[in-house]
């Protein structure tokens, strides 16, 4: 069976109806979305109703967090203070904006779903936070996936969609203990262990300015990394009009990478 | 002359031991310093007497370089150093008494220099901390999964990591450590191995149980107290 995995709405209605149509069209009935409904897009009210209508299964995301709890993503989340000046009038407005009913919604959304050996979540099995970037440190995705207790890690977070298949690994441990006479030496062979990113519906990062999202194929166990074009005038003159930042409408109809992403992005926020 | 770290913790207000220990280390052979990985307070005993000679040095004690522990943070949490957070762990665990003796056996004058102390060193390549990068009180033993261990030294930055935590005493070598990568994005695929150099994680012990690490050599010696005037054959004294 098919079923479609999309990630980082961000308000952006347009992307989402166009990404929806996408997955419909194939005939997939199972979707999941990895949360960040909300967040510098200027329809943050009918993105969140468009999921509940559709009674997507949802996990939250750290924007859906952050309008709940407040702001608790640090400085260096942002590659600059004006970045984070942007992100945090983007943050006011959409609490002012998202009606009550709604914040609830993103309040009751879980953390993670666990479906048999596959775990689904925003950031990372750590925190909605955390970024798992394509390039990270091998052994510790293995570690962010292994400790979970799946076998395929879905995520977004990152905005940039990928299939990461980490195997053929292994590791010796050698034991000195306290009696300095007793001594282990094992080699130990490595799990194998996939992460997918599922990139993002209303935010790309991938250099293009497509929506993207996944399809998995759990019989095949084949995931598809898709591409969807959608109306970017339709969200960039609305987010004019919402007094938004314009340089969030700039960046989408350029597909620029770099606007809001961290020099750091490995860095979890601690505050 | 050869140079050495010792490294305890756990002593919880013991300062017979700490005075022990610092006997020993007059009388081990090199330029030693001296770190104290935390848990130096604790509910089972007055630790005021332990905590002025860290604070203040006798004449002729090496001088102690301090972080603090899971008991510490237990301490501050519950005396509003730690914002909204209180001795949550130390209650679920032990119960309110046990937080009651912990605030009792401290005096609250101490409490300034206890919250000035760090969360770990990081020495030439080493990281010095009393659970793990992750959390004071993460819990590394000899059982710990490796991918655990690697995740916690990698978040240092660092290719050893001198863990209290467990209070056991260890030394574990993670080597020859090989995982291939394989990449699918929008730019099409790409392969990687990625290995890793030597890392190790060590266990320092607790109490009058200590470690001796001789930098140059790469070598751990787990002592305990009263061990160096045993061994003096072995190169300590």
């Amino acid at each position: 069976m098919k079923h479609a995995v999309i990630s980082c709405l961000h308000a952006n209605l347009s992307a989402v109806e166009a990404v929806l149509g996408d997955i419909d069209r194939q005939g997939i009935e199972t979707i999941t979305c990895l949360g960040d409904l909300v967040g510098y897009g200027p329809q943050p009210n009918e993105v969140v109703e468009l999921i509940r209508d559709r009674k997507i299964e949802t996990c939250q995301g750290c924007w859906d967090e952050d309008i709940i709890d407040g702001l608790d993503a640090c400085d260096c989340s942002y590659p600059s203070q004006l970045a984070e000046r942007r992100g945090h009038m983007a943050h006011q407005w959409t609490t002012e904006k998202l009606t009550d009913e709604n914040k609830k919604f993103l309040a009751s959304l879980p953390t993670s779903i666990r479906r048999g050996r596959s775990l689904f979540v925003h950031g990372s099995p750590n925190s909605q936070h955390e970024y798992l970037l394509p390039d990270m440190d091998a052994f510790a995705a293995l570690e962010r996936v292994e400790m979970s207790g799946a076998d395929t890690l879905f995520c977004g977070h990152t905005h940039l969609p990928y299939v990461r298949e980490l195997g053929n690994g292994s590791i010796r441990v050698n034991i000195k203990n306290a009696s300095d006479r007793e001594r282990e030496d094992i080699k130990m062979t490595l799990p194998i262990r996939r992460i997918v990113n599922a990139g993002s519906v209303g935010e790309p990062r991938h250099g293009g300015v497509n929506a993207t999202y996944v399809i998995h194929d759990d019989i095949k166990n084949d995931v598809e990394i898709r591409e969807v074009a959608y109306d970017i005038d339709r969200t960039c003159e609305a987010i004019i009009e919402a007094g938004l930042p314009h340089v969030f409408a700039w960046r989408l109809s350029n597909g620029f990478e770099f606007a809001e992403l961290a020099e750091d992005a490995s860095h979890v926020c601690e505050r | 002359m050869i140079e050495r770290w010792a490294l305890l913790s756990g002593l919880m207000g013991d300062l017979e031991t700490y005075e022990l220990i610092q006997k020993d280390l007059k009388n081990t052979r090199g330029d030693i310093t001296l770190f104290v990985l935390g848990d130096v307070v604790g509910p089972d005993k007055n630790c005021d007497a332990l905590l002025n000679r860290l604070v203040n040095p006798h004449r002729g004690d090496l001088k102690p370089h301090c972080i603090y522990g899971w008991w510490e943070e237990q301490l501050l949490a519950e005396s509003g150093y730690r914002g909204e957070r209180k001795a949550d762990a130390l209650r679920l665990n032990k119960g309110d008494d046990a937080v009651t003796a912990l605030m009792n056996a401290v005096d609250p004058y101490y409490l300034g220099w206890i919250s000035s102390l760090e969360f770990g060193f990081v020495e030439l390549d080493c990281g010095l901390i009393h659970g793990s990068s992750k959390d004071v009180g993460d819990i590394l033993t000899m059982q710990t999964p490796p991918l655990t261990l690697l995740d916690r030294i990698t978040r240092l930055n660092v290719n050893r990591l001198f863990t209290a935590r467990s209070k056991q005493q260890f030394h574990l070598e993670l080597t020859d450590a090989v995982v291939d990568s394989k990449v699918k994005d929008l730019n099409g695929k790409r392969n990687q191995e990625h290995t890793l150099p030597k890392r190790a994680v060590i266990g320092i012990g607790a109490g009058a149980h200590y470690t001796l690490y001789d930098v140059g050599s790469d070598q751990t010696h787990f002592l305990t107290v009263g061990d160096v005037t045993k061994s003096r054959g072995r190169g300590f004294a």
